[in-house]
């Protein structure tokens, strides 16, 4: 789960790194207030879980209270890279000298904690990292030892950091550690970390963050958190995070309902080829007769759907229940639509019968794409 | 010799007197697995499926000879039961479940590193050596014994293959799902390099996803010397990029992950690329593999 910027700088702050003065402002009105308490200028930034925000004109700098009543309303009525606005942060404007990068990673490969720093912050960073790699150090961590200041020190260090600064950028780091192990991050990122010109706690603060959550691990961390489910705009989503899979709204409209992410991603592949999906849905290996049930309504809540392909393997899935529910739904809603189903392993011979009394059509080879040719045979697309 | 099961392993079960765990122990026997005893801490002196259960790892390979374990533990308690699982002497292990925490994983890494096990997962089928047994949830029917290799990130892609070759008597010497997850217990050139020095094993599959690093990896593995023919499969073409946010990712991870860059880094390495699960017919007949 992603935070947003505002919520991610209350926990640097809870782990004691330097943050700005800031208020969160739902209206033009808030955001008046909090200013007035702050003093001018102050930073509008427009709270969104999407990258590249300030190239897209979501932070704006405001002088003076008709101007920050201005440029509120535009960044309240505006959309930023496709997302609506409904927060913004109020900051104090901070005198920065210099701006440093630092970030926490989960590398998948090596599965260690990645810590990268640079002295080249904001919003070039990934440019600098390509172009200029000296400017750049990463450390692999220990998953199992941790991260201390020793070893912040000398990752430091090999970016030019020193005296004073070294040692208040290690706490820092440190800190930022503890964020990412705590909060079980799968990024936590300061970014920029600025230096200030004037000396203010140790003349370091973090303006910006990024914190991503490990959606396994939500339920264990000590915090108050908000509900993933808040966070999903589109409602068919919603919906699939409310039953228990992964639902992705595509825009097509040819249905899938797949019993893994690679199955449902090959399946979408392979139609891709010729037609759109309306969808990707993925059960993992919960299937039950109620979940295929339900998987059936989200899917059929598509508007212009043509179609709909099941593709399932009783592995671990009990995928004769599966198909119980599947022809359930299909009766009770007088369902019409084309329905091709592939589905192989435990139980196939039982579910085959129990697909084929609701009418749909049965697909018996291993291959997807044989499937996904009956499918676009019964559509008319060959 | 075939890869990580052969005749000599004996495979317990943990979480054996679960609903998912049990069902599986039965289709492991039937498979002709030696599954010879299950664990799950408090429900000792049970008997599940024939098989006698214990209250720990520990008394469970002091009885039974155990030197592998498959899990079928709740993803909340893996972490705990793994590391009971390394320190009992356990050398291979499969961890099925999903969804468990990425920072217990990076840790269970780390520890079966150390400690020289191999592991599988999180997120994973397990090992399917036909003929010879299985650890996981493979549904046993789709394979067939041979001589093809299958490496897979994603479990049901995996039954795929072995089907689409099954139906045309192209049998396998061993599928192993290497778990869907960011991190892997396991990485797939690691694999890879068990199937390159098999001498039951003629090519090798490898059903890849976007993201992450594997395949890239798995590229230079092929490069520097693998000498059995290779064959890539990797889906998401048209998978839909989460809003990407934060930059450590790409500063650390540079331009791999996609499904272009994989493709290209494995043809640059002589490995055929497949555009769709059906064409490795066309591969095997290319080949002359069988």
């Amino acid at each position: 789960m992603r935070l947003y910027e505002y919520e991610g700088i209350d926990i640097f702050e809870s782990v004691g790194i330097p943050v700005p003065r800031r208020g969160v402002a739902e209206s033009t009105e808030d955001a008046l207030l909090i200013a007035g308490e702050i003093g001018y200028p102050v930073v509008l930034k427009a709270q969104v879980l999407v990258g590249g925000r300030g190239l897209a004109g979501g932070v704006k700098t405001v002088e003076t209270p008709d101007e920050l009543e201005e440029i509120s309303g535009n960044l309240f009525s505006a959309e930023i890279k496709g997302l609506p606005v409904r927060k913004l942060m109020v900051c104090e404007k901070a005198d920065i000298l210099r701006e440093l990068y630092m970030g926490i990673t989960v590398d998948g490969f090596s599965g260690k904690p990645v810590v990268v720093v640079s002295t080249e912050g904001g919003v070039h960073i990934e440019e600098t990292a390509r172009t200029s790699p000296d400017k750049i150090a990463s450390f692999y961590c220990d998953p199992a030892f941790g991260f201390y200041p020793y070893q912040a020190r000398m990752l430091l260090r090999h970016i030019g950091l020193s005296e004073r600064l070294l040692t208040f950028c290690a706490d820092v780091l440190v800190r930022l550690y503890r964020v990412f192990s705590q909060f079980e991050a799968l990024i936590a990122e300061i970014n920029p970390m600025v230096i200030l010109k004037t000396g203010y706690q140790g003349g370091l603060l973090a303006i910006d963050s990024v914190i991503e959550i490990d959606n396994s691990a939500l339920s264990r961390i000590q915090y108050p958190l908000p509900q993933m489910i808040d966070r999903i705009e589109n409602p068919l989503e919603r919906k699939g995070r409310e039953i228990g899979v992964t639902y992705v709204d595509l825009g097509g409209d040819i249905g899938i309902i797949a019993s893994g992410a690679g199955l449902g991603m090959a399946t979408m592949d392979i139609i891709g080829q010729r037609l759109r999906p309306a969808n990707f849905l993925e059960t993992g290996g919960g299937i039950t007769e109620e979940l295929l049930y339900k998987c059936m309504e989200l899917v059929m809540m598509k508007v212009n759907l043509r179609a709909i392909i099941i593709n399932i393997y009783g592995g671990i899935n009990p995928i004769h229940e599966g198909a119980r529910g599947v022809v359930r739904y299909i009766k009770e809603h007088n369902v019409t639509l084309p329905i091709v189903a592939k589905a192989l392993g435990n139980h196939q011979e039982e579910t085959w019968e129990i697909f084929r009394s609701g009418g749909v059509h049965v697909v018996t080879e291993a291959s997807t794409e044989k499937a996904v040719n009956r499918l676009f045979e019964l559509v008319g697309e060959q | 010799m075939s890869i990580l099961i052969d005749d000599q392993t004996r495979v317990i079960v943990q979480g054996i007197t679960g609903k998912i765990g049990s069902v599986q122990t039965r289709w492991m026997l039937e498979y002709d697995t030696k599954v010879v005893g299950g664990v799950t801490p408090g429900k000792g002196n049970n008997v599940v499926e024939g098989v006698p259960v214990f209250d720990s790892v520990n008394e469970a390979v002091k009885e039974t000879g155990a030197n592998a374990s498959v899990f079928f533990v709740p993803a909340a308690f893996v972490l705990d039961a793994f590391y009971e699982t390394v320190d009992a002497g356990i050398k291979l292990i499969v961890v099925v479940p999903e969804h468990i925490p990425v920072h217990d994983v990076m840790k269970m890494r780390a520890y079966a590193l150390e400690n020289e096990v191999v592991a599988l997962g999180p997120t994973t089928p397990g090992i399917l050596v036909p003929g010879k047994g299985k650890m996981g949830i493979m549904p046993g029917s789709l394979f067939s014994p041979g001589r093809v290799g299958i490496i897979s990130r994603s479990g049901t892609l995996s039954y795929e293959f072995a089907g689409i070759l099954s139906e045309k008597d192209i049998g396998q010497s061993a599928v192993i799902g290497i778990g869907a997850d960011p991190v892997v217990l396991t990485n797939l050139p690691d694999i890879l390099k068990l199937f390159d020095a098999d001498d039951e094993t003629d090519a090798v599959i490898i059903v890849g996803e976007v993201g992450g690093m594997q395949e890239e990896k798995a590229a230079d593995f092929i490069a520097n010397g693998m000498t059995k023919p290779v064959a890539c499969y990797i889906t998401g073409r048209f998978s839909p990029q989460g809003k990407r946010m934060g930059h450590a990712g790409a500063i650390v991870r540079g331009s791999t992950g996609t499904v272009e860059g994989k493709c290209e880094a494995l043809r640059a390495a002589g490995a055929a690329i497949l555009k769709s699960p059906i064409e490795v017919l066309d591969w095997t007949t290319r080949n002359d593999i069988h």
